[in-house]
């Protein structure tokens, strides 16, 4: 599906779901994306990861609403706490078939966002592995000079935080020698392409979501 | 023949004195010419100026410009710095929908890019992941892709290999053919002699045009055939490989057996790209290895990096990645802490003035020239009590006049300290005489050879 229209979809679905309660729905997209993430061949660890890191979160609801409420609502504690797996869930089933060039690409070409936002958003992701090579650099570069930075100091962060100025200053400068220049059209070399067969298949997906919605407590 | 004008051009950075004065230059279109001066006089202002990326991201700017409708691009002196996207190709791509190309365009284009740099394998390679030559290739392969009619490049070769680079000026040559106009700023001057039209040299803040005989002698070839001992059985190594690999994404080293050794200056070479790097980046406990290296009879793995990088250290090939404070002054007080007995308060302050560096001591660090970053970051390292130093390309960057100061001042260091100096550079006749020993990387080997070929 377009990239696009698939993070509308599950952006569309996140809300209905936090407005209106119901359990049964809630279950059925964890299936469903559970499902589908196997069918995309998703590593075992990661999904054991994706299942164990919104645990503490949804426990934490559950147990709040189930034992410590001073009229507790089982049901509510159940649809509280199965919410936070379909957040994650459903945002894991577009990451996993998604990559962030081609999400900026389609955010320009299909939602017609200013290239400025989708490339500013592109080019903060790509620099989060330099930004990682950095601070291990720096930790070795100040080992070398004799002195141990630990991750709370505050000597490791500033200097992050110039190369960050500094590579942001860069890549302006950077995508204008590139050619870039803002609010200017460009072309679209790699067209991500928006078919009726997504339309379809997002009215479809939204349809049926509702219908479980209004129907199934 | 029509030319881009400057005229009255004048620059400078808040509070700094004027990068450049009423400068008049005209440069000539459809010409290859080559922009010379000392280690930060501006050459990378002035064509970051022409490039009309000052003073709009920074400084202040009299005067005017006059480019003729020119299509122009620029290539920095720090590739690393230029990129948006995560692979060449994406780069390229971006880069072509700026200038609103159309799919068959861009194949054409691309094929001729990737056959122009050769660069054919590293097109879907993470940019953060190549060499520091490599990506200066890519870098080109861009503003070739993007073909523009003006060219400006800084220091485009700085870190490519002396093959590449020859290849990449002839090609240059063959681009200026098809009345391409190009601008290079350059240290190093050998292959230029056949295809360059005219050398502008920075004198002060402002520009001259080298005549014809100053532009021959500037030229003139001068092959030597330079000699190198080789290292008896008997010496103390410090470093000891054995069975030794390092591979990132593919394998750049697997060494049966090699010993580095104590208190001698063993100088690297091979192509870009081979690991160099990697290998600095591996002593350094930066990047795993299998099979062994020990260091005083310890492996390095087992070595607690803490402990282990009192005795190692590495002087970085981008001078910004070592600095740690803000100022000039605070960094010398950073290494003034713990450094050893040679540099005196009164050997530091000599230092400085041997590198030029007095009149910058309240200067923030990251507005010196890339030179200038250069020479602090060596006189750094040098103060430090390490046993072995690792130095990345050393003279890359720097003048004539700057890589003598810095030669001595390492030459000093070591006689005092009896330092083990491991140096990776392309400019191996400056480092001739300064090194005992030499290590060619080639075909994921390094091996002690005696005798080099060398035109500088």
């Amino acid at each position: 599906m377009n990239p696009s229209l698939k993070f509308l979809l599950v952006f569309i679905i996140s809300l209905e779901i936090s407005i209106k309660n119901s359990l049964t729905t809630n279950i059925l997209l964890i299936l469903a994306a559970l499902i589908f993430l196997l069918w995309q061949r998703i590593k075992i660890k990661d999904i054991l990861l994706l299942i164990a890191v919104p645990f503490i979160a949804a426990f934490t609801i559950f147990a709040t609403l189930y034992w410590f409420q001073t009229q507790p609502d089982h049901q509510y504690a159940w649809i509280l706490s199965s919410r936070v797996y379909v957040y994650v869930l459903t945002i894991a089933c577009v990451a996993k078939t998604t990559t962030a060039t081609e999400l900026a690409r389609s955010l320009e070409q299909n939602l017609h966002l200013p290239s400025k936002f989708a490339y500013g958003v592109l080019a903060a992701l790509n620099i989060i592995p330099r930004m990682k090579a950095a601070v291990k650099q720096i930790r070795t570069a100040a080992m070398m000079r004799g002195m141990y930075l630990s991750f709370w100091s505050p000597m490791l962060y500033f200097k992050a935080i110039l190369v960050a100025i500094s590579a942001a200053d860069n890549l302006a400068q950077g995508m204008e020698s590139h050619g870039y220049v803002e609010g200017r059209a460009r072309s679209a070399i790699i067209k991500i392409p928006l078919t009726s067969k997504d339309w379809c298949l997002f009215i479809l997906i939204l349809f049926l979501v509702n219908v479980s919605l209004f129907c199934f407590k | 023949m029509t030319k881009i004008n400057l005229s009255d051009l004048s620059f400078f950075y808040q509070r700094q004195k004027k990068i450049v004065h009423n400068l008049n230059l005209q440069l000539p279109i459809g010409a290859l010419s080559l922009l010379i001066g000392p280690t930060g006089c501006g050459k990378s202002t002035l064509l970051k100026i022409i490039a009309g990326i000052y003073p709009k991201y920074g400084g202040k700017m009299t005067g005017k410009i006059e480019r003729h409708n020119l299509t122009y691009a620029m290539m920095f002196q720090n590739p690393s710095e230029q990129f948006t996207m995560a692979t060449p190709r994406q780069e390229i791509i971006f880069a072509l929908e700026n200038l609103q190309l159309n799919h068959d365009e861009y194949e054409r284009r691309l094929k001729d890019a990737v056959v122009f740099t050769q660069i054919s394998k590293l097109l879907d390679q993470k940019i953060t992941t190549l060499s520091g030559g490599e990506k200066q290739r890519v870098a080109l392969a861009v503003l070739i892709a993007m073909n523009v009619d003006l060219f400006l490049l800084d220091e485009p070769f700085a870190s490519v290999d002396p093959e590449a680079r020859s290849f990449l000026i002839k090609k240059l040559a063959q681009l200026r053919d098809q009345g391409k106009t190009i601008i290079i700023t350059d240290h190093v001057f050998n292959d230029y002699g056949p295809v360059c039209d005219q050398v502008f040299e920075f004198q002060g803040p402002t520009i001259v045009k080298l005549n014809q005989a100053q532009k021959a002698a500037l030229f003139k070839p001068k092959r030597v055939t330079l000699h190198f001992p080789l290292p008896s059985e008997k010496e103390t190594a410090v470093f000891n490989l054995n069975q030794t690999k390092i591979a990132q994404q593919r394998t750049l080293l697997a060494q049966d057996q090699l010993k580095i050794y104590q208190g001698k200056s063993t100088l690297i070479t091979g192509v870009n790209g081979i690991g160099k790097t990697s290998f600095f980046k591996a002593l350094t406990k930066m990047l795993p290895y299998t099979g062994h290296i020990t260091f005083n009879d310890q492996e390095v793995s087992g070595w607690k990096a803490q402990r282990y990088l009192t005795h190692v250290a590495q002087i970085f090939q981008s001078a910004s990645d070592q600095f740690l404070a803000v100022t000039v002054q605070d960094e010398l007080n950073l290494s003034k802490k713990d450094r050893n007995h040679y540099f005196t308060d009164e050997k530091i302050k000599q230092a400085l003035e041997q590198l030029d560096l007095t009149d910058h001591l309240h200067q923030v660090v990251y507005s010196l020239s890339g030179g200038q970053q250069k020479k602090l970051q060596i006189l750094l390292m040098l103060m430090t009590k390490h046993e072995i130093l690792l130095i990345d390309e050393p003279l890359a960057g720097l003048d004539a006049n700057s890589v003598k100061q810095v030669l001595a001042l390492m030459q000093e260091s070591q006689q005092a300290l009896q330092q083990t100096f491991l140096i990776i550079s392309h400019q191996i006749a400056e480092l001739s005489d300064f090194c005992d020993y030499h290590l060619q990387f080639a075909q994921r080997k390094l091996q002690y050879v005696s005798e080099v070929q060398h035109e500088s």
